[in-house]
């Protein structure tokens, strides 16, 4: 299978300043040695709790934040060498999908604007021409072309987020990254966009890093789950091994609790204790010791590496490495 | 069933909101009943008017433009829309609690959360200060708050949002309510966190016997920890059923879509969906708010509301639908 993007030991230090200076007084490692890769035509959930880095992730494979250290190949070409024009012949390539439709759009701008700045931007198309891709693009999202000349504040949340999703697909990218395109949408509506972005993804054959908390949706959308937890990759496998065959403990938590739609089954195992640490100060080893269930001495102080426990099963947990 | 009398009884509530321009119509004739001891989930999408309502028996509704146009709260036999404030502000943070969605901006971040908790207590109980603050350590180690002693002098910013949450559910608990309204308390928090939350709830409802009036969207909250289940739409309750029958035999359309448009554990099937968006309050369809959107849709529906009925299976199992709903209201 050909790779899209490979992502190799991606790290994201952000600094912290302080004191009379404003000098650097430590740093949060937002995202901390992660590297995984991209199918052409696969769709990659990016699973994790608030502040776990995959929005960071997301945003590093695309280069709208410049990583620390580590590479990101698209299609085989260093992302993070290239410059100037180089990176804006690239970038027409990969786009992104953002969580707040109601934050994301500009309200200056009528849906027109919004959907055919980029296209005017590179270049691509003007005019009727212009226009003609513009209505292309919203039959496509399902939306109707007679709110062309509309502003954002006109349009339900379902309806802003096909306009975002318009706009992704204006310059016929082959990766997109979706940064929890659902989350801010009611479930009726969050069911008609998941179906629209899983035709998209089929009738293009697109690449996606699907980034969200919702396990129900990644697992339902995905063919590969990755899980995060403090900036680091703890476990990753095809989706449906991963909701079947669980190994890391935090992993298995989560799916745990994942409250179950079955109220004659109320056996609720229980929850993990206490909170996600600060990223400021992470625990030493694993970072997950502090609350996992199978601790050992080994966890506080060795960082686990990578275990492959079947072809495509990766797992970062000394239990498993003997 | 309930062999007590209800603790809650809303009947026929509507909560109007009169703006510049028009009328909102947040709740439309709802009647709703809570008993001693249950939890009642109240179900719906933003803007369906489950807040309206949950603010409503608080009585906590801006006025104007906020506005009651018909209808009654009991509360222990009381009408709350009759009292006056003075005799609200007894009730409220005291007989009846309310946790809110963000933790985050419900606490007063230039207080300590010791100082927050003491204030409720001292609010509506005659203890001193030394002696409000022994019970608010209680009421923190109650709600399993990490380290209760330190925690109890530091302020919100200090806290992650499931501390911030415990602290919440602690004031709301220390003058021991029979009734805790519980509106969307876990939304803002991680999937780990909201387990612990809605498990601590679940605790303490047993233990202290109060009721709960839980709102949310999340229907898997909704089959783990509700009994009763009312579900809203465009600010009237369209079902209304105990959690099993809601889940095994659905009976409005509204219902049944929503359930069905949850991802299922077979992967990458299409989704079934409800097409169409939820009407603006101000501007609700004629007849049954939900019938532009709805498959199973007949001429009544277009031009009368349907009541909440009971379904001829189930005495127990209400549902407003013109579908179950043989002969007409008038």
């Amino acid at each position: 299978m050909k790779k899209i993007l490979q992502v190799q030991s991606l790290k994201k230090y952000f600094p912290i300043y302080g004191g009379l200076l404003s000098r650097v007084i430590g740093e949060v490692k937002a995202v901390d040695d992660v590297s995984f890769d991209i199918n052409e035509g696969e769709i990659l959930g990016l699973v994790g709790e608030s502040g776990c880095g995959k929005t960071t992730v997301g945003r590093m494979t695309l280069r709208l934040l410049e990583p620390t250290s580590g590479k990101v190949l698209f299609e085989g070409t260093d992302l993070l060498s290239l410059k100037g024009k180089e990176l804006a012949m690239i970038r027409p390539k990969m786009q992104i999908i953002f969580q707040d439709p109601y934050s994301s759009l500009n309200p200056r701008f009528t849906v027109e604007r919004i959907i055919g700045e980029a296209l005017s931007v590179h270049g691509l198309a003007q005019g009727s021409e212009l226009r003609k891709k513009i209505e292309a693009l919203m039959e496509k999202v399902g939306l109707s072309k007679m709110y062309l000349k509309r502003f954002p504040h006109e349009f339900s949340g379902g309806q802003r987020q096909r306009i975002g999703i318009a706009r992704a697909l204006a310059l016929n990218p082959k990766y997109i990254v979706c940064d929890e395109p659902v989350s801010a949408l009611d479930v009726s509506i969050q069911a008609q966009i998941i179906n629209l972005l899983q035709s998209l993804q089929k009738e293009d054959n697109l690449s996606l890093m699907f980034i969200s908390h919702d396990l129900n949706v990644v697992k339902h959308l995905s063919q590969r789950t990755a899980v995060m937890y403090l900036g680091k990759i703890v476990e990753l496998a095809p989706t449906e091994l991963l909701n079947r065959k669980a190994a890391h403990p935090y992993t298995q938590a989560l799916l745990a609790s994942k409250p179950s739609l079955d109220p004659t089954n109320r056996k609720r195992p229980k929850p993990l204790q206490g909170d996600v640490p600060s990223p400021l100060n992470p625990p030493s080893g694993c970072h997950f010791h502090p609350r996992c269930p199978n601790v050992v001495d080994r966890c506080k102080t060795e960082t686990p590496r990578q275990i492959e426990l079947e072809e495509g099963h990766t797992v970062y947990c000394h239990l498993y490495d003997d | 069933m309930h062999s007590q009398d209800p603790l809650l009884d809303i009947q026929n509530l509507s909560t109007f909101f009169h703006t510049e321009e028009n009328i909102v119509r947040s709740v439309r004739n709802v009647d709703l009943t809570i008993y001693p001891g249950e939890t009642v989930a109240l179900v719906g999408e933003s803007g369906c008017g489950k807040s309206v309502t949950a603010l409503s028996a608080m009585r906590l509704v801006p006025m104007p433009p906020g506005n009651f146009e018909n209808g009654r709260i009991l509360f222990k036999g009381k009408d709350l829309l009759q009292a006056s404030e003075l005799e609200m502000q007894k009730i409220r943070g005291n007989e009846i609690g309310m946790i809110f969605q963000e933790p985050m901006t419900s606490l007063n971040p230039i207080f300590t959360i010791g100082d927050q908790i003491i204030e409720a207590i001292c609010l509506h109980q005659d203890k001193s200060h030394d002696e409000a603050r022994i019970l608010a350590l209680k009421v923190l180690k109650k709600v399993a708050m990490p380290s209760p002693e330190t925690r109890i002098d530091q302020y919100p910013h200090e806290l992650s949002g499931g501390m911030k949450q415990r602290v919440m559910i602690a004031m709301s608990i220390a003058c021991k309510p029979s009734l805790l309204i519980a509106d969307e308390p876990t939304t803002a928090l991680d999937v780990t966190i909201q387990a612990q939350i809605l498990d601590l709830l679940d605790e303490l409802r047993k233990e202290t016997q109060m009721s709960i009036l839980l709102i949310t969207h999340n229907l898997g909250i909704v089959a783990q920890y509700a009994d009763r289940v009312a579900v809203m739409y465009s600010g009237k309750i369209v079902e209304l059923a105990s959690v099993e029958n809601i889940f095994a035999s659905p009976s409005h359309p509204y219902t049944k879509g929503l359930l069905n448009s949850l991802p299922k554990d077979t992967i990458s099937v299409k989704l079934e969906t409800i097409p169409g968006a939820v009407p603006h309050p101000a501007f609700l369809p004629e007849g049954c708010a939900f019938h532009p959107r709805c498959a199973e849709k007949m001429g009544e529906c277009e031009r009368e509301i349907p009541e909440l009925q009971s379904l001829d299976s189930n005495p127990k199992h209400q549902t407003a639908c013109w579908l179950y709903n043989k002969t007409p209201a008038l």
